[in-house]
Parts: structure tokens; C-alpha cells; sequence
């Protein structure tokens, strides 16, 4: 007698190991570019400003939680033990990244808050290559490599014979989960949180108001580039490699996962980025030439949103008066 | 209204953006530049003096410059043992080729002309990559200038007569790589079922391409993908790859990809499978990863006295990826000298000193002695293939 499992096999012939790795993959990745999406979008959201250089500030997140790592001994020697010496990662990158963050945004963007809006854009470049070239210079062009496996000792659970998901994957996609969650928690539910979505509303009025506007618009750099350096050490720790190009790439990602999600939507910036995380891993998995043409999949859904749907997922259209 | 506009910026800008990475990941450029005029004449005599000046190709940055540096550390070792040991010195002319960046093999075009315009320059060691090699033989050539690569490794370069008498290289070709690697998998480790992970370059992809070919005519069933040089994600592409698979081929140039992509394949309860690197990922990164681990190499020996001593010196990192482009140099300087016994030396004569190339087993570094055939290719270019042993590389067939 033939169970439910071999009808469903016979009927529809899904390599369902191929279909869940590929899922747990995309969830991985895009957690990731979720997070980098999530400062973008709040920068945006805030500034209508696209800071090209949110990118580079992951790669120095990944580098603060490389040398931390080191300073505690490194992955075989660690003064502390493994998880706890991920937290210490998680926060110092995060502190560091944000500070970071704060000063690009003193420095860079608010002498040019009323210029045009070409200006800051300009300047976001600007800062993005000082950054890339900085890294390299004072870090050099070699890889890092986090050895997670040393530091933690990678175990992957199999569900079924060949359904395979890591310790490290179950990390990353909760943490990022978790900290989604306390972002939203602070947008909606604190005095802080009130006083960003005010500015985004309207900065003269929220100003008006007495909002002091550039402290709210220091705590959203801050906060977006702490979120950055918590995907660059989460990077650090799934894929074990860094080094200092690696901002450009992802940084454009999280655009893009800002974007198909809708700019300027928190939520929206989850869901792209997740969405571009599993449109990578399944055009890889299932599509001809996946692997090597996976960018171009992820970019012809950026494409394809704009002409569906400008304003992204869960992005409204802004109606103006005229 | 403002807002329509905002969105048409921001997909202008995305276009663009994607078009530069696709660009940057997938460019494949083959075509040679066409010859400039060059200040430097083939022939005309420049008075030798006690500081000689090689060009160094090489990625100093970029998304290569992890193994370009690695080279140029090499070159910088070699340039140092012979200032000390010698009463002339060498002196670099650096050209950075931006290996692998969209606009990389521009750049090495423009940095082949700025050599060609230097009439101090003699002798060129690079560039590194095999499309480099292509697009600079244009510029190169038209300046009369010879040019010794330590690591461009596609079959044709040499074979195809563009630039033969004046392009060299202290590397076997990849013909010769995929021989040894295919007749191993299938005589030695009697393997049925392999997976090809190209990296999209150049280099690897032609080297991919050779072994498929061979190890198809044995009967092996082999699948084939690629990633992207700058993919670190390789949990996607491993899910992909069957089951059954027995050992997996990565002609890759980056070491600790090599070991993203082993660490990976264990996170994924894939850590039986075999991996096979090429020369690229001849590393204790890769080798560290278990004795699952193979690879195919020049014979070069890890307990020469100069890898020592050059381990001593860049803190413990060996980086023998880069040891043919000491090779490389000395070979350039080697001609630069002979052509400069009488004082005076031509672009022509350093070039006919690179053909009569020849440095014993001793002194060459790569186990094995250096001279040219009429190609440029070195006469004697076996590669071994290694096993990892207590995460040290141990020579096996």
C-alpha cells in the first residue's frame, strides 16, 4: 500500500531537498541584506537621501568584528567562550558602526541638507570610496577569515534523510529576526520612534513641534549603521570570509531589497530583502545558469517592481499637491 | 510630482548600478589593444648604470589584489635578495591592473602603455591574469618590451603566435595542469561522479573546461556550474549539487574561498565529499580543511630555505600561489643583466636574453629548471598532485 508520501513524490516530483535547502539558503542571505536594507530605508525614510555609502559601513562592521575577535584571542584561543564572544562582536561592531554612522552624517550629509539633492548624493559616494579605499588601505587587500568552525564548531541538524540546516543558519535568521523585531518595537512604541516617524512626516512641522530634528536624525544614522554592522559580523560568521570590497555588493542588494520592498517602509525593507535572499538561492538552485547569472535574476526583479510597481511592495505612492 | 522624479532617479541609478556589477562579474574581454605610439623605442639603446627598472604588472588592488599583493610580495622578496647580493640594484616601475574590476583589464592596458612610454623600463614581470596578457600585448609589444608572467596560465596565449619572443611565463600551462589533475581522478582516486565549480575567470574556466573534456572521455559523469569571484554565499550552489557526487573540482584562484566553500560543504553535512583544487588554491587555507582535500601544483618544495626565509619575513604566511612570480622577475632580471654586460641595452637585446633563458633546479624556486621553448613556454612543466595530511599538503602522484 503506497502512503501519502510516495503519492505526493509520484505526482509531483519536487526534490524537496534541493527545495528546503534553497529555502533555508535565501532566508540565510536574505536576512542579511535585510538588515543592510533596513538603514537604507530609514535614511530615506528620513532624509529622502539614498546613502550609497551604508554598504561600506557593513564591510567596516564585519572588520570591527574580525579584530574584536582577535583581541579576544582569536577563534582558537578565545579568552571567552564562543557565543559569548559573538555578543561582545555583535556589540562593539554595532557601537563602533554606529558612531561611524553619526559622524558620516555630521560630516557629510548635514552641511548639505539644503542643497540640492544632488549634492548629498554626490557626497554619499564620495564617502563610500573613502571608506572602501581606507579599508584597504589600512587593512589590506587580503581576506579575513572569521573560522566559525573553530569558534563556535558549526553543527548542522538533518530533517529527513537529506534536508540539512546549520546552527550558524538557525543563528543568523533568528538574531535578525529578533532584531527586526526590537527596530519595529522602537519605531511604533517608544517617544524616540514617535519622534523619527514625525521627521519623516514632515521635518519642518515635527521642528515646529519641538522635535529636536538633527538628534533624531543622528539616532536614525545611528541606529541604521548599527543594524549594517550587525549584518556584516552576521556575514562574518555564516559565510566566514571578509574583506574590504565587500561593501559594494551587498550595499547595492540592500538597495535593491529597500527598494522592491518599498523605500521608506520598514517592513517593506524585510520583506525585499528577504525576497532578494531567496530569489538568489532558488535562481541559483533551479534556474539555467543560476550561479552565474544571479545577480542578473535579482536585478530583473528591481527592473520588473519598478515597471509593476513603482513605489515597491509595500511602499505607498506619495500623492502631492499641485 | 517631486516624488515621481525621485523614483525615475532611484531606478536610473539602479539600472546602472546592476549594469556595473553584472559588468564587473561577467565581463569577459579578449581583445588585444591596439599598438600606441611609444616613446621607447625597440632598439634604442639606454645606458644600463648601477639601478635597473622592471615593470611589475600586477593587481595591487581590486577584487584580485588578495592574490596580487601576494605576488607582488614574491617580486618585492626577489628584488631584495638581489639589491643585498648584487653591486647593481632593481627597481620597480608598479603598474596596478585592477585584475577582475569592470574596467580591469583597461587598466592594464593603460598601465602597459605608461611602462611602454618609460624608456627605463626594459623588462616587464606580469601581468597576472590570462586576458590581461591579451589585452596588453598590444601596448607591450608595440613598445618591444618582453613580459614574464608568473601566473597566466590559459593554453593559447602561447600557442596562438600573437606574441611570440615576447611574452614568457614561469607558469606550466593550463593543458598540462588538467592532465595531471584528470589522470589522477580517474587512475588514483578512481572517482565515477565529479562536480566542476568554475569561478568565471578566465583562468579557471579554461582549465574547467580542459578537465570536463578529459574526464568525460574516461567515462566520468561530470556536472558543471560557476560563481562569481567575489561569492561567498556558496550554500545555494551546494545544495545543488547531486547527492552522489563524489568529488568536487574548484579551479579557483582565491584560497579562502576555497576554504568558504569546504567549510560550507560541512555546515551542510557534505564533508565527505572530495575537493579538488587547482594551483590557485594551493594554501594551508585549503589544505587545512581536511584530508578530504586534494590538489595539483608545481613541484615547488615548502622547505626551500627562501619560502622559509619568505615566510619569516611576511609573518608566518607562505602565499606560495605568488612564488612563480619571484621566478618571473629573476628571469626578467636575469635578461636585463646579460643584455647589460656592455653597459648598454636595448628593449630587442633584453628580449633575446629572455629567450636564452636558463636557471638550473637550485636557483629557480620551482623544483625544477627554467628555460623557454620557441612558444615561451617553460621546457620542462609537470605539476604534481598533492594530498592533505594533517592539513599539510603531501605530494601524491
Amino acid at each position: 500500500m503506497r502512503g501519502p508520501h510516495s503519492f505526493v513524490r509520484s505526482y509531483f516530483p519536487v526534490n524537496w531537498s534541493l527545495f528546503f535547502g534553497e529555502l533555508v539558503s535565501g532566508l540565510t542571505l536574505g536576512s542579511i541584506y535585510a538588515l543592510i536594507a533596513l538603514g537604507y530605508t530609514m535614511v530615506y525614510g528620513i532624509l529622502k537621501l539614498l546613502n550609497f555609502a551604508h554598504g561600506d559601513v557593513y564591510m567596516v562592521g564585519a572588520f570591527i568584528g574580525f579584530f574584536v575577535l582577535q583581541w579576544l584571542g582569536g577563534p582558537l584561543t578565545t579568552a571567552v567562550t564562543g557565543w559569548l564572544a559573538i555578543a561582545i562582536m555583535f556589540v562593539v561592531a554595532m557601537v563602533g558602526c554606529g558612531a561611524l554612522g553619526v559622524g558620516i552624517e555630521i560630516f557629510a550629509y548635514r552641511p548639505l541638507r539644503n542643497a540640492p539633492r544632488i549634492a548629498p548624493l554626490i557626497s554619499a559616494l564620495g564617502v563610500s570610496i573613502f571608506l572602501q579605499n581606507s579599508a584597504l588601505l589600512l587593512w589590506g587587500p587580503q581576506f579575513r577569515s572569521y573560522d566559525t568552525f573553530d569558534l563556535i564548531g558549526v553543527k548542522s541538524y538533518h530533517i529527513g534523510p537529506n534536508f540539512f540546516i546549520s546552527n550558524i543558519q538557525i543563528f543568523t535568521i533568528a538574531a535578525s529576526i529578533a532584531l527586526m523585531a526590537a527596530l519595529t518595537w522602537l519605531v511604533v512604541r517608544t517617544r524616540t520612534g514617535k519622534a523619527m516617524r514625525a521627521t519623516s512626516f514632515d521635518r519642518e512641522a515635527a521642528e515646529m513641534m519641538g522635535i529636536r530634528v538633527d538628534r533624531v536624525i543622528s539616532f536614525t544614522f545611528f541606529v541604521g549603521s548599527a543594524l549594517a554592522a550587525a549584518g556584516g559580523v552576521m556575514f562574518g560568521i555564516v559565510f566566514g570570509q571578509i574583506f574590504s570590497l565587500m561593501g559594494f555588493t551587498a550595499g547595492l542588494k540592500g538597495f535593491t531589497a529597500a527598494v522592491v520592498g518599498g523605500i521608506g517602509s520598514i517592513p517593506g525593507a524585510m520583506l525585499g530583502g528577504f525576497l532578494i535572499g531567496l530569489t538568489e538561492a532558488f535562481a541559483t538552485g533551479y534556474l539555467p545558469g543560476g550561479s552565474t547569472y544571479a545577480n542578473l535574476y535579482v536585478f530583473a526583479l528591481l527592473i520588473a517592481m519598478f515597471l509593476v510597481r513603482p513605489s515597491g511592495l509595500l511602499g505607498s505612492p506619495v500623492i502631492q499637491k499641485v | 510630482m517631486r516624488s515621481r522624479r525621485a523614483t525615475v532617479v532611484a531606478a536610473l541609478l539602479a539600472l546602472g548600478a546592476a549594469f556595473a556589477v553584472v559588468a564587473a562579474a561577467y565581463a569577459t574581454p579578449n581583445r588585444a589593444a591596439a599598438p600606441t605610439a611609444q616613446t621607447g623605442s625597440d632598439a634604442a639603446l639606454v645606458k644600463c648604470g648601477k639601478t635597473r627598472s622592471i615593470g611589475l604588472m600586477a593587481p595591487f588592488t581590486g577584487p584580485a589584489a588578495s592574490i596580487g599583493i601576494n605576488q607582488v610580495h614574491w617580486a618585492q622578496y626577489y628584488q631584495r635578495t638581489y639589491n643585498a647580493t648584487h653591486s647593481t640594484k632593481i627597481k620597480f616601475v608598479n603598474e596596478d591592473t585592477m585584475l577582475g574590476s569592470a574596467n580591469g583589464t583597461a587598466e592594464s592596458v593603460k598601465g602597459a602603455q605608461a611602462l611602454g612610454s618609460n624608456p627605463s623600463v626594459l623588462g616587464v614581470a606580469g601581468p597576472a591574469g590570462s586576458n590581461e596578457v591579451k589585452a596588453t600585448t598590444g601596448a607591450l609589444k608595440g613598445a618591444g618590451l618582453g613580459f614574464v608572467s608568473g601566473s597566466a596560465t590559459n593554453t593559447q596565449i602561447t600557442t596562438d603566435g600573437t606574441r611570440t619572443g615576447y611574452f614568457f611565463r614561469t607558469v606550466p600551462p593550463d593543458s598540462s595542469q588538467s592532465l595531471s589533475v584528470s589522470g589522477y581522478i580517474t587512475s588514483k582516486l578512481k572517482v565515477t561522479k565529479v562536480y566542476i565549480v568554475d569561478d568565471q575567470e578566465a583562468y579557471s574556466i579554461g582549465l574547467a573546461d580542459e578537465v570536463q573534456a578529459q574526464l568525460k572521455a574516461k567515462g566520468v559523469t561530470v556536472g558543471r556550474d560557476g560563481v562569481s569571484q567575489q561569492q561567498s554565499d556558496f550554500s545555494a550552489i551546494i545544495n545543488k549539487i547531486p547527492r552522489d557526487t563524489e568529488l568536487v573540482y574548484l579551479p579557483w584562484q582565491l584560497p579562502p574561498k576555497g576554504q568558504a566553500f569546504g567549510q560550507q560543504m560541512k555546515s551542510l553535512g557534505r564533508g565527505s565529499v572530495k575537493l579538488m583544487g587547482s594551483d590557485g588554491l594551493f594554501d594551508p587555507l585549503f589544505s587545512g580543511l581536511g584530508s578530504n582535500v586534494y590538489d595539483s601544483f608545481f613541484p615547488l618544495n615548502p622547505s626551500d630555505k627562501r619560502v622559509k626565509a619568505f615566510k619569516k619575513l611576511h609573518g608566518g604566511a607562505s602565499e606560495l600561489f605568488g612564488a612563480p612570480t619571484y621566478v618571473a622577475t629573476q628571469v626578467v632580471s636575469g635578461a636585463i643583466d646579460r643584455a647589460c654586460a656592455n653597459g648598454t641595452a636595448s628593449r630587442a637585446e633584453v628580449r633575446a636574453q629572455l629567450k636564452k633563458t636558463k636557471i638550473s633546479k637550485k636557483a629557480s624556486l620551482l623544483g625544477l629548471p627554467v628555460s623557454f621553448d620557441s612558444n615561451g613556454d617553460m621546457v620542462k612543466k609537470p605539476f604534481g598532485v598533492y594530498h592533505s595530511v594533517n592539513g599539510v599538503f603531501v605530494r601524491v602522484g
